[in-house]
Order: C-alpha cells, then sequence, then structure tokens
C-alpha cells in the first residue's frame, strides 16, 4: 500500500504523529489522525503537495461515543488524490479551530456545520445562521433530533377528506393505502 | 455605458441605503436573497442570504432505504439532475463495491452530456435576461426542451428522471433513440452561429459582459471555484479529467479555457463546452451499439439491502462545477450520513459576495448567472 503512496505524502505523513492512512480505492486515502493535529497536516499538504483544494467539510453524528467526527476532504490538481482527513472532536463541548486562515472555503462548511450539527468554530468569520434563520430548536442534524417527533409535536393530524374522496367514496371507492 | 453628460451625484458617506435583493429573484435560479449595501448605485457591502429552497434532504435520506434515496436525490439540483443520481449511485457502489457493467457506463456518460448541455443552454439565456436578451433566454429554453424530450424518451420523465440507481441504469436506450439523438445534435451544432449572432458577438452584450465579475487564478484556486467559472481563468481543471469515472478516459475531448475570468470569459467557456459535449455524445453514439452486455450488476432484494460497513466520497464534473456526495454506512438498511457538496456552495455564497463588492447594482444578476449559481444546491 504505501509503496504506491507518493513519495512527498509519505514525507508528509511521517511528521505528523499518530496519523493512520488507508488506501480505500485508487486516488482516493483516508487519513486518521488527532484533532490537534489536523491544522499542521494541512498546512504541510497545503504548501508541500499542492492540496490547493478544499472539496468539503463533512461531519458526522456518533452518539455512542458523544463524538462528532469531522471529516476534511482535500484534492490535489498535482498529485490527484484525495486525502479525507478524519477527526474525532468531544460533542462537549463541540468546539473545534477554524481553518479559514488555510483554505477560504472552509468559512461555508463551518457556518453550515454550526447550524446543522451545533459545532462552534473558533475563529471563522461568520458563525450566523444562513440557512435556518428562522430557527430556535436544536441543530436538526443531530441523530437526536427526529423529524417525525417535530412533526407529532407541531402539527395536528387531520383526516384527510377532500369533496373528490367523498365522491368516491359515496360511490363505494377508496383510497387504497 | 453613462452617457457622457453625466455627473454623479455626490453623497455624504452616510448616505448609504440597504436594498433586498430577492428572494425573488427576476430569473430562473430560484429563490435566493442578497442583501445589498448601495452608495447611489455602487455595491459597498453585500450578504448572501440563502435557506428558502431548504427543503432538508440530508435529513430526510438519513430515513430512507438506500435505493429510496434514487427518486430524491435528482431534486436537489433543478436545472442539472442527472449528475446527482450519478454521484449518489457512484458513493453507493464504492461502499457496496459493485462493478456496473460497462454499457451501462456508457449510458450513464451519454445521459450526463445530455444534461451538461441542457444546463449550458438554460444558464446561457439566463445570462442574457438580465441585460434585456430575452430572445437568448426563449431560444435556450427552446432548444434546451428538444433534449427534454429525448430525456423523456430515454427514462419517462423529462426533469427528473430517476434513471441512474446504483449498480447500472434502469434501462436500455429505446429502438431508434441513438438516431433521434444524432438528429438534434445535428441541429443544435447548426444552431450555434445563430446563438453567435444573437448573442455571443452581440456589442451589448460584450460590452456589458467584458471586465464585469472577474477573477483571477489566484483568487479562483483560493476561493474554491469549480467548473466553468475556474475554467474561464485559464486553468484546465476538470474533474472527468483529473478524477476520471465511468469512461471519460476512453473518450476524445478537449477542456476549453479562456483567461479573462470574467462574464463575458465564462459564457464563452460554457459555449465551448456545448461542443465538446456535442463531440463526447458523437463517439458515444458510434461507439455504445457494439458494447454488448447487461445494463446493471445484480442487485440483492433493494427493501432488505444492507450496505457493508464504509464510507466514501464520489466527485462528478457536473454541469456548474464539482459536485460530491459523502456518504457513510454503518452496515444498515439506511444511510448513516450523506453530504452534499454542491458546486454553488462557493459560488452562490462567498464568490458572488466577493464579486459583486466594489460593483454596480445592474450587475449583480449578471454576475450570479455568470457563475450560474444554483441556490437549490445551496440550500439542499
Amino acid at each position: 500500500m504505501s509503496q504506491q503512496l507518493p513519495e512527498v505524502l509519505a514525507s508528509v505523513f511521517k511528521k505528523i504523529p499518530n496519523l493512520v492512512f488507508k488506501e480505500q480505492t485508487a486516488r482516493r486515502l483516508r487519513v486518521e489522525l488527532r484533532p490537534d493535529a489536523l491544522p499542521a497536516l494541512l498546512e504541510l499538504l497545503k504548501g508541500r503537495a499542492g492540496y490547493l483544494h478544499l472539496s468539503a467539510i463533512s461531519c458526522v453524528d456518533w452518539p455512542e461515543n458523544d463524538e462528532f467526527e469531522l471529516v476534511y476532504h482535500l484534492w490535489s490538481y498535482e498529485i490527484k488524490t484525495l486525502v479525507s482527513a478524519h477527526i474525532y472532536i468531544p460533542k462537549k463541548p463541540g468546539r473545534y479551530i477554524s481553518v479559514y486562515d488555510i483554505y477560504t472555503p472552509a468559512a461555508f462548511f463551518e457556518r453550515d456545520i454550526h447550524e446543522m450539527f451545533g459545532v462552534y468554530f473558533e475563529g471563522s468569520p461568520d458563525m450566523e445562521p444562513f440557512i435556518l434563520t428562522e430557527w430556535s430548536g436544536p441543530p436538526p442534524m443531530l441523530k437526536s433530533f427526529s423529524s417525525l417527533g417535530y412533526v407529532e409535536e407541531t402539527f395536528k393530524w387531520e383526516q384527510y377528506s377532500p369533496d373528490w374522496l367523498k365522491e368516491i367514496e359515496a360511490n363505494g371507492g377508496s383510497i387504497v393505502e | 455605458m453613462r452617457p457622457e453628460n453625466y455627473q454623479p451625484v455626490e453623497h455624504p458617506s452616510s448616505e448609504e441605503y440597504e436594498l433586498y435583493f430577492g428572494p425573488n429573484h427576476p430569473g430562473i435560479e430560484g429563490n435566493y436573497a442578497l442583501k445589498v449595501r448601495l452608495t447611489g448605485d455602487e455595491i459597498v457591502g453585500i450578504k448572501a442570504d440563502g435557506g428558502y429552497l431548504h427543503r432538508g434532504f440530508e435529513k430526510i435520506m438519513e430515513d430512507r432505504l438506500w435505493i429510496q434515496n434514487v427518486a430524491l436525490v435528482p431534486r436537489i439540483c433543478v436545472p442539472d439532475p442527472p449528475p446527482m443520481e450519478e454521484t449518489y449511485a457512484r458513493a453507493v457502489e464504492m461502499i457496496g463495491g459493485l462493478e456496473v457493467p460497462e454499457r451501462a457506463q456508457w449510458i450513464r456518460a451519454m445521459i450526463l452530456e445530455m444534461s451538461r448541455i441542457c444546463g449550458h443552454l438554460f444558464i446561457l439565456g439566463g445570462t442574457a435576461a438580465p441585460i434585456g436578451q430575452y430572445s437568448n433566454m426563449f431560444w435556450g429554453i427552446t432548444d434546451r426542451d428538444y433534449f427534454l424530450d429525448l430525456f423523456e424518451a430515454l427514462t419517462g420523465a423529462r426533469v427528473y428522471h430517476m434513471f441512474i440507481t446504483p449498480g447500472g441504469v434502469r434501462r436500455d436506450i429505446p429502438d431508434g433513440f441513438l438516431d433521434r439523438l444524432t438528429h438534434i445534435l445535428d441541429y443544435l451544432e447548426a444552431r450555434l452561429p445563430e446563438y453567435d449572432d444573437l448573442f455571443f458577438n452581440n456589442p451589448v452584450f460584450q460590452k456589458r459582459a467584458e471586465g464585469i465579475g472577474a477573477i483571477t487564478q489566484e483568487q479562483a484556486l483560493d476561493w474554491g471555484v469549480t467548473g466553468p467559472n475556474v475554467r474561464a481563468c485559464g486553468l484546465a481543471l476538470d474533474v472527468r479529467r483529473d478524477d476520471p469515472y465511468l469512461i471519460y478516459d476512453k473518450l476524445e475531448f478537449d477542456i476549453p479555457t479562456e483567461t479573462a475570468g470574467d462574464v463575458l470569459a465564462r459564457s464563452l467557456v460554457r459555449r465551448s463546452e456545448l461542443i465538446e459535449s456535442i463531440k463526447i455524445l458523437r463517439q458515444i453514439v458510434q461507439r455504445l451499439p457494439q458494447i454488448k452486455g447487461p445494463i446493471r450488476c445484480n442487485l440483492p432484494n433493494p427493501l432488505a439491502w444492507n450496505l457493508p460497513k464504509g464510507d466514501a466520497y464520489a466527485r462528478t464534473e457536473a454541469q456548474k462545477g464539482e459536485l460530491a456526495f459523502y456518504a457513510v454506512s454503518t452496515g444498515g438498511a439506511k444511510p448513516w450520513r450523506v453530504h452534499v457538496r454542491g458546486p454553488s456552495s462557493m459560488h452562490a455564497v462567498q464568490v458572488l459576495e466577493k464579486l459583486c463588492l466594489g460593483g454596480r447594482i445592474e450587475d449583480i444578476a449578471l454576475i450570479m448567472f455568470s457563475l450560474d449559481a444554483c441556490p437549490p444546491e445551496v440550500d439542499r
């Protein structure tokens, strides 16, 4: 596995302690590391290996471990390999540092994760709500938030009987469920 | 262009006012708002405000079976749905280790390129409309309709096809479909000079578009710009070439670029991409009849289909730029998490804000359309 790893990536990975990487498919590298080492990894990847493009930051909620997983997807236009850097942060207090100073696109993803999961990114330029401006409930992408539960609490169920259906029912028909 | 005798009115700096641009956007992009601060007609502050098309796709997908989401994903982006299906399907295939039969890969590439032409025709019309050139808009939408007819013949639906499923495609192409496609491609190719006369060589458009909303190469890389917008800056970056999927490494096509990075350059790149897509489709028309075999790999009962544990990041060159899906499976029948990275997440928010700043109010719509900003993709 490591034979196919480009030299420059191997040298970058060596500098980060406790980093574990796995080649998922061709052009896809999965990297796990400690949260405090992530900014250093990003700096090195951007500066030495041409990882100029932050494709996305994804957040995954893991309620069993009381953790958030943050995944930084980076693409190098030179090496043409995607590095997905996975870190786990505790849900309490659910804070992490912004990487906006390294990658400008991070601002959008950090703001999105803040409003959907409640993770606060220190140093991010804008943590104001973007999509859910009129929402005061808990961050909705958390696994503890149930869409159905919210609907049951907020709205009343009503019998659906429009005129056209009454007409059908009068003739002995019905909606088949 | 201002008249020669134009004298700007000198307002004191406190004469700033705020204008709510949208959410009923006068165009075809969808509901999106911009809070603009202006001095006269000069933009001194701008803030994008999304959320008007938020439908909670990512949350809904966690409550649906893997196969049910096939019906959900195309709805994320209205003008260009097939890349959504393709990217989702590929993320599922990567997690499940499914091999897509070759014939299905060719059919998928055909659908993606047809969709690219549709999207480009749509947005070229959109770029023309804010400067008053409505004929071009009507032309673009009419010519796009010919491709929607083809989609209807192929999939049964005009916009949301739900045709690309994990493991392949739903059906084989109907008899005579490739002939119909060739006919429409001939037609579009003959139409392009007319578009040149009406729009691309039109001095009104050129004067309004030149130098407006220009991005440099450094800015494009720094701001995460992708797709035709980055290629308009002179960078030949394309997921189809850099991170090839399906059969794109077997096809011959160029990656057209321009250097100016402004509204005009972005429109010209889209025009050249129409030609490249026609070129790709002609190759597919030629090769597809020789490729025999199944159109779908064997799938288990989709209602009791547990994908193995794992995660995958699939990328596609959609019509608007880099589209990616990050899917996580815990070994269950439903996705644990699906994250959608639409190209407009960058273009419609940070890039749009930065390009409009210092510009004039009449250029906001033009810049937004030239970036091909798609709000439903931002809101998800």
